[in-house]
């Protein structure tokens, strides 16, 4: 069989980065909590709403919320401003919600821009997406960033059934950021 | 001139090839030519830049696009030398941060580079702007300049149906698009000179869109009255324009040189079609179903007398004269909504030889 050389087509492996991750390792008493929400998702605009009522009874000092509306353009980049901003004036946060494709890329780019200023941070996706945020997460040199994974789809549930989700993920998101009890702390 | 890229030893006869190329994924799943060294050098033989520039960084899995590696693609697809310059142009305006390739090669829709192109270069290089530009005339350069761009998205972006990339259903489109404006036949000035650019430059323009839309009439003709239900119909409900921001994203009109013939009478300046498109683009608020209500006023959406326009600006209409003479019909492309088109103009070394 003749043979011909060719050059390969496809980009070479890119090496895998895994940037540092930051976990609270103590109660939440006193930090300042920070919610990203999305102006396209009502039902994670609910979760954020139950989760920030859940944070307060927990003993945070405040609840700093974001809403995002745009991806360009000024509110795409007041957006990002915002996001910037959050991370500064947060002790961790809290960033929602990846169901969709662009969505979930940039709620794992605004997850990754507060874990870049070394502040605990969960990102929140719906099971559809979990693989697309992972891998958005590692093409942004943050591979260890945490995930937290909620049911699919979300919209088109009844609001009792969103608040069920909301109660059963709230510890999880928590766990993810390395929230201790008080006891645990003391013991 | 020297290559880096590294070198794979594959069969000579083209079947093997194909083969092998679905194998090892290199392609869009149509039959793909050799980039041999001679293939890529004859490519790179156009531009100015030297093989390891790097063009930039291609989302969504973030592969470095050299020249070179854009080279490999278009050779590929079959580009003619004289092309590769316009898929070098693509791809830069591509890259441009508010064009949003972050969003657009991972996002749940269908939208995807559609490159319009405008200059002194649409002949040679096989640009369609005539009878079947979006598909259907086959000229050399439309058919493959939007496929080397797309398989550098594949190929270098790591953009994948069902794995990086999200999209439910995809559009035909994908395998590439790229069409010309016929400016001999536009009352207006072309796109590229509305844009800022030059008329003897070659100019790629990107657009973000999520198919084409196709919108005929054979009842009026009147030109303000076939431009009023022009604008209706791009303002159909579901629009992606309609999900989130009016200040972002562009409609693309393009519409048949008979009617643009019409259009230019009515309006000489582009300013003012545009103005008039924008100004009956809207559907009544009542139209949509209370949940959908609830959310466009919650979102600022609504105007006066309970309009939802499509777009916040009359500019981000945008007519482009192309096609058949036909005098039937007109083409939306409708944006993703959150991606700003951009506009490119090709480098060119006009030897072909460094």
């Amino acid at each position: 069989m003749s043979t011909v050389m060719i050059r390969r087509p496809t980009t070479p492996p890119v090496a895998e980065v895994a940037a540092p991750t930051f976990r609270l390792d103590r109660p939440l008493t006193d930090l300042r909590a920070g919610i990203r929400t999305d102006a396209a998702w009502r039902s994670w605009r609910l979760l954020a709403s139950d989760w920030e009522q859940r944070l307060r009874a927990d003993g945070v000092a405040s609840v700093t919320t974001v809403e995002t509306h745009g991806q360009v353009g000024d509110t795409g980049a007041a957006d990002r401003s915002h996001i910037g901003a959050l991370a500064e004036a947060v002790d961790f946060a809290i960033v929602g919600l990846g169901t969709c494709g662009s969505c979930t890329s940039f709620a794992i780019a605004d997850a990754v821009a507060i874990e870049q200023r070394e502040r605990p941070v969960v990102a929140v996706v719906t099971d559809e997406f979990a693989t697309h945020g992972r891998n958005m997460a590692k093409h942004l040199g943050h591979g260890d960033l945490s995930v937290l994974v909620l049911p699919y789809p979300l919209e088109a549930r009844p609001d009792a059934e969103l608040l069920e989700i909301s109660a059963e993920y709230y510890p999880q998101a928590l766990a993810l950021l390395g929230v201790s009890r008080s006891a645990e702390v003391g013991a | 001139m020297t290559l880096t890229g590294a070198q794979v030893e594959v069969p000579a006869d083209p079947r093997a090839l194909y083969e092998l190329s679905l194998i090892e994924q290199w392609g869009d799943g149509a039959p793909v030519l050799p980039p041999t060294d001679a293939a890529i050098e004859a490519l790179l033989a156009y531009t100015p830049d030297p093989p390891d520039h790097v063009v930039g960084v291609l989302p969504p899995q973030y592969g470095v696009a050299t020249v070179e590696l854009v080279a490999a693609n278009a050779a590929m697809a079959g580009v003619q030398p004289g092309a590769f310059p316009i898929v070098l142009a693509a791809l830069e305006a591509i890259l441009v941060p508010e064009w949003n390739a972050f969003g657009l090669t991972t996002t749940t829709s269908s939208v995807f580079p559609m490159l319009i192109m405008n200059g002194p270069s649409r002949d040679d290089l096989g640009i369609d702007y005539r009878a079947g530009c979006m598909g259907g005339a086959a000229g050399r350069g439309s058919m493959t300049i939007g496929r080397a761009v797309s398989l550098c998205l594949r190929n270098i972006g790591g953009q994948r149906a069902g794995e990086t990339s999200r999209t439910v259903f995809g559009q035909p489109a994908r395998f590439g698009m790229c069409f010309g404006e016929w400016e001999e036949r536009s009352p207006w000035p072309s796109l590229a000179q509305r844009r800022g650019l030059p008329t003897d430059l070659d100019v790629v323009t990107v657009h973000g869109g999520k198919g084409t839309f196709p919108l005929a009439d054979i009842h009026n003709d009147d030109p303000r009255g076939l431009l009023f239900l022009l604008a209706k119909s791009m303002a159909y409900p579901l629009a992606n324009m309609y999900l989130g921001n009016a200040d972002n994203g562009e409609v693309v009109l393009a519409v048949n040189p008979m009617w643009a013939e019409r259009f230019g009478a009515a309006f000489p300046e582009m300013t003012d079609l545009q103005a008039f498109l924008h100004e009956h683009a809207w559907q009544p608020l009542d139209l949509w179903p209370a949940a959908n209500r609830d959310i466009l006023v919650s979102k600022g959406r609504v105007g006066s007398r309970n309009r939802v326009f499509l777009t916040a600006h009359p500019d981000q209409i945008v007519p482009v004269v192309c096609g058949g003479l036909g005098s039937l019909h007109a083409v939306a492309l409708p944006s993703f909504g959150e991606s700003a088109m951009q506009s490119v103009a090709a480098r060119t070394l006009t030897s072909g030889a460094r």
